[in-house]
């Protein structure tokens, strides 16, 4: 058989193999869910991070608690406290939730509706989180002043100063950030399910 | 946009394996690897060029990778991979086919195959990375081993 031959032969055989169907439904599917959940864990190991780092600053600050000698610097710890206890949970519970839809056992509209239900969750979360945080910034820094140098650093105007306009600053750009790349990860996700109608 | 090439997948993985096992392995890690990398794709360069790149790549990468570790996407998603039957003279006949392109090296697998599907000398050049005169005697050198190979 001649290389021609041979190309004339591969062109029949390609032209019934573009009649058959290989990869099912089924397939596809799952390879979705797979790239959907890939790209939610984008989300979630950062905040598993985040949420380890506020749970052992959250301890941290239990087992110190008696240090905080002063009523303000007990709120602080509190207002310190809850933030880091509270705030993860919500965010790594919400971003679960939206893992969790099974769009394999659910219709396509369903599957798109609930996760924009899910989507919205997750961005109350993080808006909370954000104007939160800004309270958090400001109370975790005489806790910690406290709790690892003795200093009640609330007395010393100076540092308030120029603490408060950075931290604004920081906390600003710093969720920009945050937010716009999780935004788009969202999206990413989002897009996927919608590829799943064709 | 994968389903309507799937048939160059399946072609690319009974070129690479006589086993029909490690062709469905390699058909699914194939297409798990042009879906996980579809967001690469950059809709400047040909759809096809780049459905070939990846599926060669990942062919070739396949063969020297450690199976056991491989990221499975569905075992049941394939339950008929086998082709429907042709007559079987042509049965034979495509046996016989991609029996003598197995007997090729790695390389050689992958450019007789673009040389199959229709693929000009500069096509199979930009999807392989090798020049077009390259291509070009490589193609002439896989000529010459498949007749040695009739003749034998």
């Amino acid at each position: 058989m001649e290389l021609e031959e041979m190309k004339g032969l591969w062109e029949n055989m390609s032209e019934e193999l573009d009649r058959q169907k290989l990869l099912t439904d089924k397939m596809v599917v799952e390879m979705t869910r797979q790239k959907y959940r890939d790209k939610l864990g984008q989300i979630s190991l950062p905040e598993t991070v985040g949420t380890i780092i506020c749970f052992a600053m959250a301890t941290y600050a239990i087992f110190n608690f008696e240090k905080l000698d002063t009523w303000y610097l007990a709120l602080c710890g509190i207002i310190s406290i809850a933030f880091c206890l509270v705030l993860p949970i919500l965010s790594l519970k919400s971003i679960d939730r939206m893992k969790k839809i099974d769009f394999g056992k659910k219709s396509y509209r369903e599957s798109l509706i609930q996760y924009a239900k899910e989507k919205d969750r997750f961005i109350k979360v993080q808006k909370a989180g954000y104007y939160l945080g800004f309270v958090f910034s400001l109370a975790v820094l005489p806790v910690a002043g406290k709790l690892m140098r003795g200093k009640d650093l609330l007395l010393d105007a100076k540092l308030w100063i120029w603490y408060i306009p950075l931290a604004l600053i920081f906390h600003f750009l710093f969720s920009k950030w945050v937010w716009k790349h999780y935004s788009s990860i969202a999206q990413g996700a989002q897009n996927l399910l919608k590829e799943l109608k064709d | 946009m994968i389903q309507e090439h799937e048939g160059i997948i399946y072609k690319i993985s009974r070129v690479y394996f006589d086993q029909e096992e490690d062709q469905k392995d390699l058909y699914q890690e194939i297409v798990y690897q042009l879906w996980k990398s579809y967001d690469s794709f950059d809709d400047r360069s040909k759809w096809s060029t780049w459905m070939y790149r990846v599926a060669l790549n990942t062919a070739i990468s396949f063969l020297k990778r450690d199976k056991s570790k491989l990221k499975k996407v569905s075992s049941e998603g394939l339950d008929n991979f086998k082709m429907e039957p042709f007559d079987p003279v042509m049965e034979e006949r495509i046996e016989w086919l991609y029996k003598s392109i197995q007997e090729l090296s790695v390389v050689e697998k992958g450019i007789i195959l673009l040389y199959l599907e229709g693929k000009r000398h500069d096509e199979i050049a930009s999807i392989t990375g090798f020049s077009t005169t390259n291509v070009g005697t490589r193609i002439s050198r896989i000529k010459e081993k498949l007749k040695h190979q009739i003749s034998n």
